[in-house]
C-alpha cells in the first residue's frame, strides 16, 4: 500500500448512498404492501419517500469534489463502460435520484403542492408547470425504484468487491454485506424521524420487524466473511488481520458489531417481545438509542471496509 | 504476425541501486519530487559475514489483463495495441479508482494536475523509434525491453531462455515485468 486514495469523502459517500436507496426500499415495500399492513405502512412510505433523495444528493456533491479534477464529474455520463462497477453506479445513481425525487413529489398533496409553488421566486415561476397530481404513479414509481434502489444499494459493494488487487475488498459477501447494511439504516433513518414526532407504536413495530430481519441478516453475513476468509488464501487471511488483531480490531469487533449490531438487535428485540399491545414500551428513547446505533454502525462499516481493504494487498 | 506485446525483463543481480533509471525516469517526465512512475525495492538481510543485498527495479507491469483498465468509468486507462498502458490525461477525471485497483500501487496522482499518471514505458519515445529511458540508461544491463511475441528479439530470446518469476501472479492480471532468477 502506498498511499490511501479514497477516505472520508468516499465513505461518507458510501453511507449515504446506502441511507438513501435504504429510505427508498422501505418507503417502496410499504407503498405495495399497505392494503396488507394498514394505514401505518402508508405513513412510513410517506416518509420514506420524503426522506429518500436527500441523502444521496449530499453524497453525490462530496463524490464529485473529491474528484481529482470536479469539473470532469459530466465525463462520466458521456461515457459507459460495464465492466467498470463506478460507470454503472454512476448512472445508477443518476435514474435512482430522479426516480426518488419523482417519488418523493408524488407524495405530496394538493395542500403542499400549492404551499411549494408559492415559495418558488419569481425567476422559477415557470416551474409551476410541473404542479401535478402524481398520487396515481405512486405504486408505479415504488416498483421501478425498487430494482434501482437495491441496486445503488449494493453496487457501493460491488465498487469495492470488484478490485481483485484488494483481498479484504474481493469478496463476493461485500456486496450483500453493504445493501443489508444499506437497507438497516434506512429503517433506522425511519425510526429516529419518527421517535422524534412523536408517533405511535405501530410504525415502530413494523420498522422494529423489517430491522431486526435485516440486522440479523447482516450478522449472517459478516460471520462467513470471518469465518470462510480464515480458511481461505494467505492473502485473503493476511487481510483479515487488519481486523483480527490488527489496526482495526476494536473498532470493527466493539463499535461496529457489538454497538452497531449486536446491540440495536437487542433492543429492538426486547421491544418487540415485551411489548403487549401495538404500541411497544418506551417507544422513543429506546427507538432513537436502536436507531443511532444502527447508523453509526452503518459508517463504521463503511469506514472500516474502505480503509482497511486499501491497506491489503498481496504479498 | 501476431500483435506486438511490449515487455520488460529485470535481471536484479546486475542491480547496484545507482538509481539512474528513477533521475531518467522524473527528467524525461517531469514527474514531481513526491511521486514517482519508477522505484526500487531494497532488501537487506542476514548477519555478516552470510549477507543479502538486493536492489529489484519496479514499474507499471503493463499487465496482459489490466484491472485498472477495467475499472476506469471513462476508458482513460487504455490499453494501447501494442500492449503499453497509459492514461489519457484528457479524459482522466482523477476519480482514483485505477490507483486502488493496482495490485503493484504503479498508479499515483498528479496533485497538481488532478489526473492520475503511471510509468507509459516512454510511449512518446517508442513511437518516435526509441526506447524507454530507464533502459536506454541503466549502466549495469539489468533491463531488456522489446517484444515478448518477437521470437528473433532479445526479450523473447532471455526469458525464453532462462528462469524468472513475476510480481503477484495471484492477482490474475497478466503482469508482463519478468525478473530473472
Amino acid at each position: 500500500m502506498k498511499t490511501i486514495e479514497w477516505g472520508f469523502l468516499i465513505v461518507s459517500y458510501l453511507f449515504l448512498g446506502g441511507l438513501s436507496a435504504g429510505l427508498f426500499f422501505v418507503s417502496a415495500i410499504g407503498a405495495v404492501l399497505h392494503g396488507r399492513i394498514g394505514p401505518a405502512a402508508t405513513r412510513v412510505a410517506r416518509l420514506g419517500a420524503w426522506l429518500a433523495p436527500w441523502p444521496v444528493m449530499l453524497g453525490c456533491f462530496l463524490l464529485i469534489f473529491d474528484l481529482g479534477k470536479w469539473y470532469r464529474f459530466y465525463k462520466l455520463f458521456i461515457h459507459i463502460r460495464w465492466l467498470s462497477p463506478m460507470s454503472a453506479g454512476s448512472w445508477l445513481l443518476s435514474v435512482f435520484v430522479l426516480i426518488s425525487l419523482s417519488y418523493s413529489f408524488a407524495w405530496l398533496d394538493a395542500g403542499q403542492r400549492r404551499w411549494f409553488f408559492s415559495r418558488l421566486p419569481r425567476w422559477l415561476q415557470p416551474l409551476r408547470a410541473l404542479d401535478r397530481d402524481l398520487s396515481s404513479w405512486r405504486r408505479t414509481l415504488a416498483l421501478t425504484g425498487l430494482p434501482v434502489s437495491v441496486g445503488v444499494g449494493i453496487y457501493t459493494g460491488v465498487l469495492l468487491g470488484a478490485v481483485q488487487s484488494r483481498p479484504f475488498w474481493n469478496t463476493n459477501l461485500v456486496a450483500q454485506l453493504f445493501l443489508v447494511s444499506a437497507l438497516s439504516t434506512g429503517c433506522a433513518a425511519l425510526m429516529l424521524v419518527l421517535a422524534w414526532q412523536r408517533s405511535e407504536g405501530e410504525e415502530l413495530r413494523l420498522l422494529y420487524f423489517l430491522d431486526i430481519a435485516l440486522l440479523t441478516l447482516e450478522l449472517f453475513i459478516v460471520l462467513p466473511y470471518i469465518l470462510h476468509g480464515r480458511i481461505s488464501v494467505q492473502a485473503v487471511r493476511e487481510s483479515l488481520g487488519l481486523i483480527l488483531g490488527g489496526p482495526f480490531t476494536l473498532s470493527f469487533w466493539l463499535l461496529f458489531v457489538g454497538l452497531g449490531l449486536l446491540a440495536p438487535l437487542g433492543i429492538e428485540t426486547y421491544e418487540v417481545v415485551s411489548a403487549t399491545s401495538t404500541a411497544v414500551s418506551h417507544p422513543r428513547r429506546m427507538a432513537a438509542g436502536s436507531a443511532v446505533l444502527v447508523l453509526a454502525g452503518g459508517f463504521l462499516l463503511r469506514y472500516i471496509f474502505v480503509y482497511a481493504g486499501q491497506m491489503s494487498t498481496f504479498r | 504476425m501476431p500483435e506486438k506485446r511490449y515487455a520488460l525483463v529485470i535481471d536484479s543481480r546486475r542491480c547496484i541501486n545507482c538509481k539512474a533509471c528513477l533521475v531518467a525516469c522524473r527528467a524525461e517526465h517531469g514527474v514531481p519530487d513526491r511521486n514517482s512512475r519508477n522505484w526500487i525495492n531494497e532488501e537487506s538481510r542476514g548477519v555478516w559475514p552470510k549477507l543479502l543485498a538486493v536492489s529489484e527495479p519496479e514499474q507499471c507491469h503493463h499487465c496482459s489483463e489490466p484491472a485498472c483498465v477495467r475499472v476506469c468509468p471513462t476508458g482513460a486507462s487504455r490499453q494501447r495495441p501494442d500492449g503499453i498502458v497509459v492514461v489519457q490525461e484528457s479524459d482522466c477525471i482523477g476519480c482514483r479508482y485505477c490507483v486502488v485497483a493496482c495490485p503493484y500501487d504503479a498508479r499515483f496522482l498528479r496533485e497538481d494536475r488532478g489526473v492520475v499518471e503511471k510509468c507509459d514505458f516512454c510511449a512518446a519515445r517508442v513511437d518516435r523509434g526509441g526506447i524507454p529511458a530507464c533502459v536506454e540508461t541503466c549502466p549495469g544491463k539489468v533491463r531488456v525491453w522489446g517484444d515478448v511475441n518477437d521470437r528473433n528479439g532479445r526479450l523473447y530470446q532471455t526469458i525464453a531462455s532462462r528462469q524468472y518469476r513475476v510480481k503477484k501472479p495471484e492477482a490474475g492480471t497478466g503482469p508482463n515485468l519478468y525478473y530473472l532468477i
